[in-house]
């Protein structure tokens, strides 16, 4: 299940978005070598984790197992801050656009080879079941370009916002991907499940976008 | 001034989005290319090792190459030494083919590969190493007589490969609700046709399911009746498409 923390809720998940901090900082500063980032607590928060950000858990049995926080680009977010050199056009900045980021999968939760994983696609659905409950229509992303085609076969419509330049060593593109109900009715029939991956906690916020 | 590349990709991409067939859209691809000097596209999943050279021909998705090329391509066997193929299963980044001459240098056969395609206005490529969503690794190969890439033509054609790729797949994938019956094979049409794929005769396929080489054709013949399929290789490559095989 995924669930959905805002600064609305955070307070019933304290334990889990502490496991959130350790798991972003095993797979961005001990995984991938992002040292910037590193903490001698081994929590991996950054300006960007404040009141405005929205965070996705997938949870199985009180376990952690992936994670993307989702940014308003109403407001600074990565790629006009930290990583514009991959923006060559204006950024997107509306409600109904959000910033994917510090996608996450555990370990022994990832496929082998570079398929999306279990984990990975029910995460990757949670952002297109909320964002159509919450009138949410388009996702930037910085990505390594082998993403793009899965997200053409997912259907999300796909808007480069650069060329791709490597980023810590990585060929990164910034884009920006629409999504509708077919994307949807596809990622379901990708999982082979057509329920609601999101969680019915009381209190989730829906219509974030005005 | 120039238009920004970035802006050129943006409006690739929604006139791809605009193509209603895979033809109509690789059509849209080369004219949009030709401008940077590639005369032709090629693209498709890398087949398993060990499968007949009829179902290795069945995976190509886009084919707009030379007259000819594909038929000798398939038929010498090339697949399976081409080195363009084996720098694409191990590494994902994009590469031009003069940048792998070191893999083939020592090695005659793969050296052929390569001297063939020159044959036929194939001299020199940027190939894009593709992973499918469920885990296919596949490659889309621009070729030409001379090809001169900037670090900013790469990307974008890296972006637009990636893309035309999706966009193929998705277009040759029509569900049934939008104008394709479904097609019901039964098992021991499926048999013979699987075994077709592994590029056996009639003969071997008879022998093989302990039928007469009759027997065979007539499976074979009602799935081309069923596929609409004018031949063993379209028969192969649709029912590959509609996963009625593997």
């Amino acid at each position: 299940m995924i669930h959905i923390v805002t600064a609305e809720n955070t307070s019933r998940y304290a334990d889990a978005l502490e496991q959130a901090w350790r798991l972003r900082h095993r797979v961005f500063v001990e995984e991938k070598g992002w040292s910037d980032l590193a903490r001698p607590d081994g929590r991996e928060i950054d300006g960007f984790d404040d009141a405005h950000a929205l965070h996705m858990l997938a949870i199985e049995a009180g376990t952690v197992v992936g994670y993307q926080r989702m940014l308003p680009t109403t407001r600074p977010y990565l790629l006009t801050e930290v990583l514009s050199e991959l923006c060559e056009v204006d950024p997107p900045r509306s409600p109904h656009v959000w910033e994917w980021t510090r996608y996450a999968v555990e370990r022994g939760h990832r496929e082998r080879g570079r398929i999306l994983s279990p984990v990975g696609s029910a995460l990757l659905t949670g952002i297109v079941e909320w964002g159509l409950e919450s009138g949410v229509d388009a996702i930037v992303i910085e990505m390594n370009p082998l993403w793009l085609l899965r997200l053409v076969q997912l259907h999300f419509r796909v808007t480069p916002l650069g060329l791709p330049r490597p980023i810590a060593g990585e060929e990164t593109v910034a884009v920006s991907a629409a999504f509708d109900e077919r994307t949807l009715t596809r990622l379901r029939a990708t999982r082979g499940d057509s329920a609601s991956v999101l969680s019915t906690q009381p209190g989730r916020p829906l219509r974030l976008a005005s | 001034m120039l238009p920004k590349l970035v802006d050129l990709t943006y409006d690739l991409f929604r006139s791809f989005d605009r193509a209603g067939t895979v033809e109509d859209l690789n059509a849209c691809l080369l004219r949009a290319v030709a401008r940077f000097g590639v005369e032709s596209t090629f693209a498709g999943v890398i087949p398993l090792p060990g499968i007949g050279r009829t179902a290795q021909a069945a995976h190509v998705l886009i084919d707009r190459t030379p007259p000819g090329w594909s038929e000798r391509y398939f038929r010498a066997g090339h697949l399976d030494r081409d080195p363009t193929i084996r720098r694409l299963t191990t590494d994902a980044t994009p590469f031009l083919w003069s940048e792998i001459e070191p893999l083939y240098r020592e090695d005659p056969a793969a050296r052929r590969v390569m001297d063939e395609a020159g044959d036929f206005r194939l001299r020199q490529g940027f190939t894009v190493p593709l992973v499918t969503l469920d885990g296919r690794v596949a490659g889309f190969s621009f070729g030409a007589e001379r090809l001169d890439l900037s670090p900013e033509l790469r990307g974008m054609l890296h972006l637009i490969a990636s893309y035309v790729f999706g966009r193929s797949l998705v277009l040759s994938h029509v569900p049934a609700a939008e104008g394709r019956e479904p097609v019901q094979l039964t098992p021991r049409e499926r048999e013979a046709l699987q075994w077709a794929a592994a590029g056996k005769s009639e003969w071997e396929i008879g022998a093989l399911m302990s039928i007469s080489e009759h027997g065979a054709e007539k499976h074979l013949r009602s799935v081309h009746r069923k596929l609409g399929a004018g031949s063993r290789t379209q028969a192969v490559a649709e029912a590959l498409r509609r996963g009625l095989i593997i």
